[in-house]
C-alpha cells in the first residue's frame, strides 16, 4: 500500500500491466480498435462485433462493486453512468482538465482516459469516498473556508487532487502546490484560493 | 447585518462533497444519447451523406441529418438565439465543425461509435480563412437584433481636432480570438409528453431561453418548463441557445424517448461561440498637458457567414474619458468561422486593449506618468450624456491601487529595472463597463417555523449569487443566513434576471430585496391587527426584524417570534413579493462600474517569457455584498484575462479557417503554476440610485483592462510596445 503511493510517476507499472491486461482481452474478443475505426469499414464489419459487455468487479469508496459494462466504458463513464456517482466530472474527455481526477489506491489518476474493464480489483475513491459519515475530510473543509472553487464544476477534482497530492507529499510549499495542482484546471480561476485551501489542509488548520 | 459579510457559499457542502447536480448529473429513466457530427469542411455543401451503416450499428435509434429531420416551426429571435439558421435546415456548410447529423443510440458509446460509421460526401468552396483574409469587405452591420450596440457614434468633429492637435498617437491594435473554455461541456436533455417539453440545459437564463425553445418547436411557452440549477462556468457561452439545444428535443421527438446531448470538449469550442478576434486603430490627439483634444477608436471584428455578430471594442469608448471630440465605430467582416458570443467581458476587454494601451503610448511620448494621464482625463460627468454618474469612484481606485502596489517607485524609463537576468516592468491600465439592468422577479416566503424561503428561477454560475441573494432575504427579514432557502433554477419559478452581463447583484438582488421587505409588511401588518401579539396596536413604522421576529424599534423588549406569529394565526407561509424595474434611459444618473489595474511583470532576457508576478486592481462597484465571493470573482476574472494577455489564441487555420486548437490540450488557459499575486481592492460606497440594495455587478469588470495593463508593463520592462495579443516570447525575441 505504501509502495503503491510513493511511486513516482504515480502508478504508470501499474497502469501498464492493467492496459496489457485490458488490450489482451479485447483482442481475444474481435478487436474493438479496428470496428470503431473509420477507414476500414467493410472489413471491420464483416469482423466478430465486440462482447456488448464486460465484468468488472472493482471496490468503490470502501464498497465493492460489480458491473457490466461496455468495454470502451472508460473509468470516468462506469462510475458517472453505470455507478451512478456525480462527483468526478467530464471536462474534456481527453485528459486535460483534471476535472475527472479521482484516486486509484491513494494515487491520483484521471478517470477519462482510462477503460473501466482495466480495474478488475482496484481501490477507487472518488470525492464522494472522501468525507467520514457527516465529517468532511480536511481538504474539503479547507475548501469550503477558503472558497476554493466558484461554479464548483472542477472542485471534486481538485480536492481529490489535492489529497492525492498531500499523500505524495504532506508538507508541500507554496511553489510546489502550484506546480502539482496545475493538472487541475479552473477556468473560474480561484487558483489563489485553492492553493490557500491546500495549504492550510497541510498544516492541519482546518 | 450579513450583507458584506465573507460568509462561506451556501452550496459549498454540495460543491465539495460531489453532491452538487449540474446538467449533465441529472438521471431520467430510458435516456437514450446523442452524439453530434460536425463538418469536416469549413465551406460548402454536404452533396452527400450515408448513414445506412450507422443506422444498423448495435443500439443506434436514429440518424437524424438535413434530409429526414423534422421541421422547425420557426426560427426565434436572435441575438439569445445563437445563430441565426437553424440546425440541419439546408445542405450548407458555413464553418468547420457545424452540425450535419445527429446519432442517437442506447448509450453514449454506441452513438459515439455509429457516428464514425457516417460517410459524408462534401462539396468544397473555398472558405475565408482569417479576419485578415476579410478586412478589405467590413462593414457597418445591419440591424438585425445581433447589433448590440449602434455600430457608429460621433461627437464634434474627431478629424479636424485630430489634426489640430500638437500630440498623436496612431496605432493598430489585435486581440485574438478567445474561447469561453468552461468546464462543464454543454449539456442539454429534452423529453416529450404529448406536446409538453421538459428540458435540462446548461444555460445562464432559464426564462430567456424557455421561449426561444417554445418558438422553435411551435408549442406554447407554458408548456416547455426549463431547469437548471448550477451552470459549470459560463462566461457567455451560456447566455445563448447553441444548435445543440433545439437538436436535443428535436432527436426526443424522433426517437420519442428522453435525449441527451452533451457536446465533446471540440464542440465546446466550436458550437459555442468565442470572443471574435479584432483589429482596431486608435487615433489620440492631446495637448502638451495631457490633456485629449481627439480620439477615433474604429474596430473591426470577425463574424459568421450567418449571423452578423459585433464585438463591441468601441462601444464604451465615448463614456470613459473627458474628450471633445470623438468618433468610434464597429465594423465586422464576414469569415467562414462560427458564430461568436459574449464572452466575459464582451467588447469592453478587447476595447480596452487598444484605449488603455495607446494612453500609455501617449504618456510615454509625451512623458507624463500614465496615472497622472488618467487622472488629467478624468470624466467628471457621463460625456455621452452629461449626467452625473452615480457612485464613480475611480479617483479613489486610482489612489489606493497605486498606494498598494507602490506605483510612485516606478522609474518611468523603460528597461531601467532588473533583477539578475530578469527585466522587470510596472504598468497600469484602467477599465470601464457600462452596467446593465433587467426587469425581475421574485418571492420570499416567510414560514411559521421561522425560516424563509425565496423562489426566483436565478441559475448560479459561480458568482456566488445563491449566497448573496439569500443574504439580501435573511438582512431584510432579520434572519441568520442559515434560515434562508432557495428555490432556483427552475422556469416554474419567478423570473429571475439572466446570470450574465453582470445583473445578478443588482437586478435579481433587487427583487429578492423587494420581496423580502413585502414579506415582512405582511408580516408586521398580521402582527399589529392580532389581538394577541404584543405588537398589537402598534405603529406599522416602528416595528422592525430582529433576530427571527419582530419587535418594536425603540422598546427591543416587545416583540415575538415568526414562528410564534404565524403559529398563531394558523399561517404556514407569508408571501413577499419582489418586482424589480429598471430605471432605464430616463434615469438621472449614468451607472458604470469602474476599475483600474497595476501589474508586475517579469521577464527573462534570454527566455522572455512574461510573468505577471504581482497585480493589484481596485473596482468602484458601489455595495460589496459578500467579500469572501466578491473577491474570488474579481481574482478570476483577472486571471482569465491574464490568460488572453499571455497565452490564449484561438487561431484560425490560415487556409481551410478551421481553429487549430479546439482542445484544452493546445488552447491554453492559465494554470494553477502561472499565477503570481493577486491583490483586490474594493473602493465601497453604497449606490443606490442604481437600485435598492446600492449595489452594481462585478462579474466583468473585473475582467476589462488587464490585457493592456500587462502589455504596458511589457513596454516599461522592455521597451517593446507590442500591440497585439497575446504577448508570447516570439513577439519579444
Ligand atoms: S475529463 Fe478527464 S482530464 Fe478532463
Ligand atoms: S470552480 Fe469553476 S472551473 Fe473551477
Amino acid at each position: 500500500m505504501d509502495e503503491t503511493t510513493r511511486e513516482s510517476p504515480p502508478s504508470r507499472r501499474a497502469f501498464l500491466s492493467r492496459s496489457l491486461t485490458a488490450g489482451a482481452g479485447l483482442a481475444a474478443l474481435g478487436g474493438t480498435g479496428t470496428a470503431t475505426a473509420a477507414a476500414p469499414a467493410v472489413a471491420a464489419a464483416a469482423a466478430v462485433d465486440p462482447p456488448e459487455t464486460l465484468p468488472v468487479s472493482l471496490t468503490v469508496n470502501g464498497r465493492r462493486r460489480t458491473l457490466r459494462t461496455d468495454p470502451r466504458t472508460s473509468l470516468l463513464d462506469a462510475l458517472r453512468e453505470d455507478l451512478g456517482l456525480t462527483g468526478p466530472k467530464k471536462g474534456c474527455n481527453q485528459g486535460a482538465c483534471g476535472a475527472c481526477t479521482v484516486l486509484l489506491d491513494g494515487t491520483r489518476i484521471l478517470s477519462c482516459i482510462t477503460f473501466a474493464v482495466m480495474f478488475e480489483g482496484a481501490e477507487i475513491t472518488t470525492v464522494e469516498g472522501l468525507a467520514d459519515g457527516d465529517r468532511l475530510h480536511p481538504v474539503q473543509r479547507a475548501f469550503v473556508e477558503h472558497d476554493g472553487f466558484q461554479c464548483g464544476f472542477c472542485t471534486s477534482g481538485q480536492i481529490t487532487s489535492a489529497v492525492g497530492l498531500l499523500a505524495e507529499n504532506p508538507r508541500p510549499s507554496t511553489a510546489e502546490i502550484k506546480e502539482l495542482m496545475s493538472g487541475n484546471l479552473c477556468r473560474c480561476a480561484a487558483y489563489p484560493n485553492i492553493v490557500a485551501a491546500v495549504e492550510s489542509a497541510a498544516e492541519g488548520r482546518s | 447585518m450579513a450583507i458584506g459579510k465573507a460568509i462561506s457559499r451556501v452550496e459549498a457542502g454540495d460543491k465539495v462533497t460531489g453532491a452538487a447536480r449540474y446538467t449533465e448529473d441529472v438521471r431520467v429513466a430510458e435516456t437514450a444519447h446523442a452524439v453530434l457530427l460536425g463538418s469536416a469542411i469549413s465551406a460548402g455543401r454536404v452533396r452527400g451523406i450515408d448513414t445506412r451503416r450507422a443506422e444498423r450499428a448495435p443500439g443506434v435509434l436514429a440518424v437524424i441529418t438535413h434530409l429526414n429531420r423534422p421541421d422547425f416551426a420557426a426560427v426565434p429571435p436572435t441575438p439569445y438565439t445563437a445563430e441565426g439558421r437553424m440546425p440541419l435546415v439546408d445542405d450548407r456548410i458555413h464553418y468547420a465543425g457545424q452540425y450535419i447529423a445527429v446519432v442517437v443510440a442506447e448509450t453514449r458509446e454506441q452513438a459515439e461509435h455509429a457516428a464514425t460509421l457516417v460517410v459524408v460526401d462534401y462539396h468544397r468552396t473555398s472558405p475565408v480563412p482569417t479576419l485578415d483574409a476579410a478586412l478589405s469587405q467590413a462593414y457597418i452591420p445591419r440591424e438585425n437584433g445581433l447589433a448590440r450596440v449602434p455600430s457608429e457614434y460621433r461627437r464634434g468633429n474627431a478629424e479636424a481636432a485630430l489634426a489640430a492637435a500638437p500630440v498623436r498617437v496612431e496605432e493598430e491594435y489585435r486581440t485574438a480570438a478567445l474561447s469561453h473554455a468552461p468546464i462543464e461541456p454543454s449539456s442539454t436533455l429534452a423529453y416529450w409528453e404529448g406536446d409538453r417539453l421538459t428540458i435540462y440545459d446548461s444555460t445562464q437564463s432559464v426564462h430567456m431561453h424557455r421561449p426561444l425553445v417554445a418558438i422553435a418547436f411551435g408549442v406554447p411557452e407554458d408548456r416547455v418548463r426549463m431547469y437548471c440549477s448550477l451552470v459549470g462556468g459560463g462566461f457567455g457561452n451560456k447566455s445563448y441557445s447553441w444548435p445543440h439545444v433545439f437538436l436535443a428535443p428535436m432527436a426526443a421527438r424522433v426517437v420519442r424517448r428522453p435525449v441527451r446531448v452533451t457536446i465533446s470538449r471540440k464542440q465546446v469550442f466550436t458550437g459555442t461561440g468565442h470572443m471574435a478576434a479584432t483589429v482596431q486603430t486608435v487615433r489620440l490627439g492631446a495637448d502638451q498637458d495631457g490633456r485629449l483634444r481627439a480620439l477615433i477608436h474604429d474596430s473591426v471584428n470577425q463574424t459568421s457567414f450567418i449571423d452578423d455578430r459585433q464585438e463591441t471594442a468601441s462601444a464604451i469608448t465615448p463614456y470613459v474619458y473627458a474628450v471633445p471630440d470623438l468618433y468610434a465605430r464597429i465594423r465586422v467582416t464576414k469569415v467562414n468561422t462560427g458564430t461568436g458570443g459574449a464572452m466575459r467581458t464582451p467588447g469592453d476587454s478587447a476595447g480596452a486593449f487598444a484605449l488603455e494601451s495607446a494612453l500609455d503610448e501617449l504618456a510615454h511620448r509625451l512623458g507624463m506618468d500614465p496615472l497622472e494621464l488618467r487622472r488629467r482625463n478624468h470624466a467628471d460627468v457621463d460625456p455621452v450624456s452629461g449626467r452625473p454618474w452615480s457612485g464613480k469612484q475611480l479617483l479613489a481606485c486610482y489612489d489606493q491601487a497605486a498606494e498598494r502596489f507602490g506605483w510612485d517607485r516606478r522609474n518611468p524609463e523603460p528597461g531601467s529595472a532588473r533583477d539578475g537576468d530578469d527585466l522587470i516592468g510596472y504598468g497600469m491600465a484602467g477599465g470601464q463597463r457600462t452596467e446593465h439592468q433587467r426587469p425581475a422577479q421574485a418571492t420570499v416566503d416567510l414560514t411559521d417555523d421561522g425560516t424563509a424561503v425565496i423562489r426566483s428561477s436565478m441559475v448560479e454560475i459561480g458568482g456566488g449569487g445563491l449566497t448573496t441573494l439569500s443574504q439580501i432575504a435573511a438582512d431584510g427579514l432579520g434572519l441568520p443566513t442559515a434560515a434562508v432557502t432557495f428555490q432556483h433554477g427552475d422556469s416554474a419559478l419567478p423570473a429571475a434576471a439572466p446570470t450574465f452581463g453582470s445583473m445578478t447583484s443588482g437586478s435579481t438582488g433587487s427583487a429578492v430585496k423587494l420581496a423580502a421587505a413585502d414579506a415582512l409588511r405582511a408580516a408586521i401588518d398580521l402582527a399589529v391587527g392580532d389581538r394577541r401579539s404584543p405588537l398589537h396596536g402598534a405603529d406599522p413604522d416602528d416595528v422592525v426584524a430582529h433576530e427571527g421576529g419582530l419587535r418594536l424599534r425603540d422598546r427591543p423588549g416587545d416583540g415575538e417570534s415568526y414562528r410564534a406569529l404565524l403559529r398563531r394565526n394558523r399561517i404556514n407561509t407569508l408571501r413577499g413579493d419582489g418586482d424589480f424595474q429598471p430605471e432605464g434611459e430616463d434615469a438621472e444618473h449614468a451607472m458604470a462600474t469602474f476599475g483600474v489595474h497595476f501589474t508586475e511583470v517579469r521577464i527573462n532576457r534570454y527566455l522572455p517569457r512574461v510573468r505577471v508576478v504581482r497585480h493589484v486592481a481596485a473596482f468602484s462597484i458601489g455595495r460589496v455584498l459578500n467579500a469572501k465571493t466578491a473577491r474570488n470573482q474579481a481574482q478570476g476574472g483577472i486571471i482569465m484575462r491574464l490568460g488572453a494577455a499571455l497565452m490564449e489564441n484561438q487561431r484560425p487555420d490560415p487556409v481551410s479557417g478551421r481553429f487549430i486548437s479546439p482542445a484544452l490540450t493546445d488552447y491554453h488557459v492559465p494554470v494553477n503554476a502561472d499565477i503570481g499575486e493577486i491583490d483586490v481592492i474594493f473602493v465601497e460606497e453604497p449606490d443606490t440610485n442604481a437600485n435598492p440594495l446600492g449595489a452594481r455587478g462585478l462579474g466583468e469588470i473585473c475582467a476589462v483592462g488587464i490585457c493592456a495593463s500587462v502589455a504596458n508593463a511589457v513596454h516599461h520592462a522592455t521597451g517593446k510596445r507590442v500591440r497585439s495579443l497575446p504577448i508570447t516570447p516570439d513577439k519579444l525575441l
